[in-house]
């Protein structure tokens, strides 16, 4: 009898309180440092290629694709994006989707430079912690069908 | 020979009864109703009645009242042992003596004969006492000057306590002299008797003068 | 021993057991209430700080240089907050002293798992949050590994506790306002049960103490019910049959008293022709004599026998009545000797004089059977023994003969027992004792007997004991 007793007194007890754990996990570590930033230019074969920038930190999407925007440099890479006099870049970014507003006409890119454009952002996503599966609007300043398409990253995803 | 009157419904009783009293020395007339014993005794004048209380018709009890408004004679009663009620039926009917039912012949003749001796015998004279006279020869008692009827009993009683004023008779002890009762006797007897003789010489019964309750033992007369 | 003694009452145990269950019941539900709610308040308020920690860290690191100097520690630990301490390889950024707090265990869990971990620990009474992750790099194709950046922060889990205690308190507050009702509630059903048990106990009191009237009103239709209905009607035939002995009983006592009432006519005419009879005997022949004397003597015999009955028969109708009066007793039990021709036959000791009220008659009755049976069955010599306290008298008579069989003592007193089956012809009715006995009763006494020497040897010893005073009885 007196150990039930005991032990409705000991369950009562044990409801008070914040009682001590031990070691729990708290999910994903957060990720976002970098020594520099990575750019996609086309090689000499027409396909893409990362390029590393050694900037010091990984910084913004629209920081890299400023970047991108002033060209490969001699690196024996080129770029299927016009030069443009404004190299800035408006970054809205959604849960789903990034939406980048550039400043070129759709005139102003090949395809191949779209994608330049959009694994260059998917990837500055990716390593500041972002999910590989965002998608990517990019729009342009003169109205084009292709302003609404969502895009991936043939090299990301 | 005394005169006996014999009221009893039952005819052996009555004829055994009869027999043995005859044997005893006394003249037995007999009634087996209450109202033919009335007539008898009416008629004859007897000097005692011996009455069972049981009778058909005009009970005992009425008989015996009827006996007692008529004159002095002496009754005596036939009753069940114990029957309290019977006893103080009786009793206060008037009844001088009883003797319980089935009566031994020689116990109901010596009832017969102490109820019937009047006088003590030995103390001649007169003794007045305030308003009281009694006569002890001529067994008369007087109060102022009037006569009083009394039974022989109840004379009895009052020659035997006036006999030494002040001294304190136990129910007892009167039941022997006055009753002629063995050694127990029913006292209720004396103070039915004590009573009925105070209704006729006190003033005031309850506050009586003459005859004197002496609480716890008895009676005494006066002292006046 | 004092709580068993109280718990023995149903009342009692109903109002406990009931009492002790809603408790139970209140407990076991402010317990998993107040857990679940303290569980869940701690969690999201763990939740809630990990997830703080981990945006504040992820909104600093892209802007951070790596691999990182000292200036970028600090500014890395300044946007978690105080209590952070952030280490990169022998670098080391602390602010607040409570980081100390850090376990090994935590460290070695960031290391090991690299992910972000938590521990709650308690230091002094006061609960603590420790959180710690390291820093990822993640490639471009999503690829994590560890950029040698670790991030502890303290968080004090104080006002949590205080809200969760708060909670208790309320819950168990709520749970000690279900005692009184749960009091009540049991008082309610305790009494709704034991007030018909009341009532039928009550009920079988009055049936024990003779009151065969007495019934339980039965109400409902559950067990107790039942039982009522079952009492009710063992009452009523134990009432029947009680009726009926009664009525055997009173009848075949007035067949006695009406038998001897009877016999007294014919015993009336015999007794007064039997002593005609006796004074005529000398004149008979030997054989008349001899059965006229016979006729005489069992006539006296009958005549007794019959007055007995008919005394019997009037303490068996209650009808016997007692004439007090003050009476010597000595002198009267002496009187009763003389009456009877025994004063030399038997031995008196008794005080010079015992007053006390009694019925005369009773006591001579009482005094004659005794002395009469020790003269009759005992061996001489007989004594009659008179004592007296300040509040009852006894008369003993003993007599100097084998006493009694121990197997006769208890019948003694019986009508017409006669302890000898060969001597069934005694002068007496078989009724002496019996009588003496009632007698004895009547006066608020009792009559007793045994032996003188319980081992035999020893003559018989009655013993009669009267109060003095008679009305106090």
């Amino acid at each position: 009898m007196k150990r039930v007793w005991w032990a409705a007194v000991a369950l009562l007890v044990a409801g008070c309180g914040v009682q001590p754990t031990g070691v729990t996990d708290g999910g994903e570590a957060p990720t976002g440092v970098a020594p520099g930033v990575t750019l996609y230019f086309v090689d000499a074969d027409g396909e893409l290629r990362p390029q590393q920038r050694q900037t010091g930190s990984l910084g913004t999407i629209s920081e890299a694709l400023s970047l991108l925007l002033l060209g490969p440099g001699g690196s024996g890479l080129r770029t299927e994006i016009a030069s443009t006099s404004t190299p800035r870049v408006g970054v809205t970014v959604e849960p789903e989707v990034i939406e980048l507003v550039t400043p070129l006409t759709i005139d102003d890119v090949t395809p191949l430079g779209i994608d330049q454009i959009v694994c260059t952002a998917l990837s500055t996503h990716v390593q500041g912690g972002g999910s590989r599966s965002t998608e990517v609007r990019v729009r342009f300043t003169l109205p084009t069908p292709e302003s609404d398409e969502q895009r991936t990253c043939p090299l990301i995803g | 020979m005394v005169a006996i009157l014999l009221i009893e419904d039952d005819p052996l009783v009555r004829r055994g009864l009869e027999l043995a009293l005859h044997r005893h020395g006394h003249d037995v007339r007999t009634a087996d109703t209450g109202e033919d014993g009335l007539r008898e005794f009416h008629a004859s004048a007897p000097d005692l009645v011996v009455l069972d209380l049981m009778l058909p018709g005009i009970d005992g009890f009425a008989v015996c009242r009827r006996i007692r408004a008529a004159g002095e004679t002496p009754v005596i009663i036939l009753t069940a042992r114990g029957d309290d009620f019977d006893v103080i039926g009786g009793l206060e009917a008037g009844a001088d003596d009883y003797v319980v039912k089935p009566a031994q012949p020689t116990v109901l003749d010596a009832r017969i004969r102490a109820v019937l001796r009047r006088g003590t015998g030995t103390h001649g004279g007169v003794r007045v006492h305030r308003d009281l006279r009694i006569d002890t020869t001529a067994l008369m008692v007087s109060l102022h000057g009037e006569q009083v009827r009394l039974t022989p009993t109840e004379l009895r009683l009052l020659l035997t306590l006036s006999r030494a004023p002040g001294r304190v008779f136990s129910r007892q002890q009167l039941l022997e002299e006055v009753w002629e009762h063995s050694y127990i006797g029913d006292s209720r007897l004396v103070d039915n008797c004590v009573q009925r003789l105070r209704a006729k010489i006190e003033a005031d019964p309850a506050v009586p003068e003459y005859v004197q309750t002496v609480r716890g033992f008895g009676y005494r007369f006066g002292p006046v | 021993m004092t709580r068993r003694l109280w718990l023995r009452g149903l009342r009692a145990r109903l109002l406990a057991a009931f009492a002790l269950v809603t408790m139970l019941g209140a407990a076991a539900a402010v317990w998993s209430s107040a857990g679940s709610a303290s569980t869940a308040l701690v969690t999201s308020y763990q939740q809630q700080l990990t997830q703080t920690i981990d945006e504040q860290i992820g909104a600093v690191t892209p802007q951070l240089t790596y691999p990182p100097d000292q200036d970028a520690l600090d500014q890395l630990r300044a946007a978690v907050g105080t209590n952070t301490l952030v280490i990169y390889e022998d670098l080391r950024s602390v602010d607040g002293a409570d980081t100390d707090l850090v376990t090994d265990e935590l460290r070695s869990a960031v290391r090991a798992e690299n992910r972000l971990a938590t521990q709650r620990i308690t230091v002094d009474g006061k609960p603590w949050l420790l959180v710690g992750t390291p820093i990822m790099i993640t490639a471009p194709d999503g690829t994590r590994t560890p950029s040698g950046i670790e991030v502890y922060s303290v968080r004090d889990l104080t006002d949590v506790e205080r809200e969760i205690d708060g909670l208790t308190m309320s819950a168990i507050t709520t749970a000690a306002l279900a005692l009184p009702l749960s009091v009540l509630a049991a008082s309610l059903a305790a009494g709704s049960v034991l007030r018909p048990v009341r009532e039928l106990r009550d009920t079988a009191g009055r049936l024990a103490a003779g009151d065969l009237d007495a019934r339980s009103p039965p109400q409902g239709a559950d067990e107790l019910a039942e039982l009522t209905a079952t009492i009710n009607e063992m009452a009523e035939s134990v009432q029947t049959s009680i009726a009926a002995m009664e009525r055997m009983q009173a009848d075949a006592k007035r067949f006695a008293a009406d038998v001897s009432h009877e016999l007294r006519t014919p015993l009336s005419t015999l007794t007064a022709v039997v002593e005609i009879l006796a004074d005529t005997t000398d004149e008979m022949e030997p054989d008349a004599r001899e059965s006229a004397q016979m006729a005489i003597t069992e006539t006296h015999r009958l005549v007794r026998l019959v007055e007995d009955l008919m005394e019997v028969s009037r303490f068996d109708a209650g009808t016997a009545r007692l004439r007090v009066e003050e009476v010597d007793v000595v002198g009267a039990v002496r009187d009763s000797l003389r009456a009877r021709g025994w004063l030399d036959r038997v031995e008196l000791v008794a005080p010079e004089e015992t007053l006390l009220r009694l019925d005369r008659r009773r006591l001579d009755v009482i005094v004659a059977n005794l002395v009469g049976n020790a003269l009759r069955h005992g061996e001489p010599p007989v004594r009659v023994h008179v004592s007296a306290s300040s509040e009852q008298v006894w008369i003993t008579v003993t007599d100097s003969g084998a006493g009694l069989p121990e197997h006769v003592l208890p019948h003694v007193f019986g009508r017409f027992y006669k302890a000898d089956a060969a001597r069934t012809r005694t002068p007496g009715s078989g009724l002496g004792l019996a009588i003496a006995l009632e007698n004895a009763r009547l006066h608020g006494g009792d009559l007793t007997v045994d032996n003188i020497d319980r081992g035999g040897g020893g003559g018989a010893r009655f013993v009669l004991r009267l109060p003095k005073d008679p009305e106090e009885r």
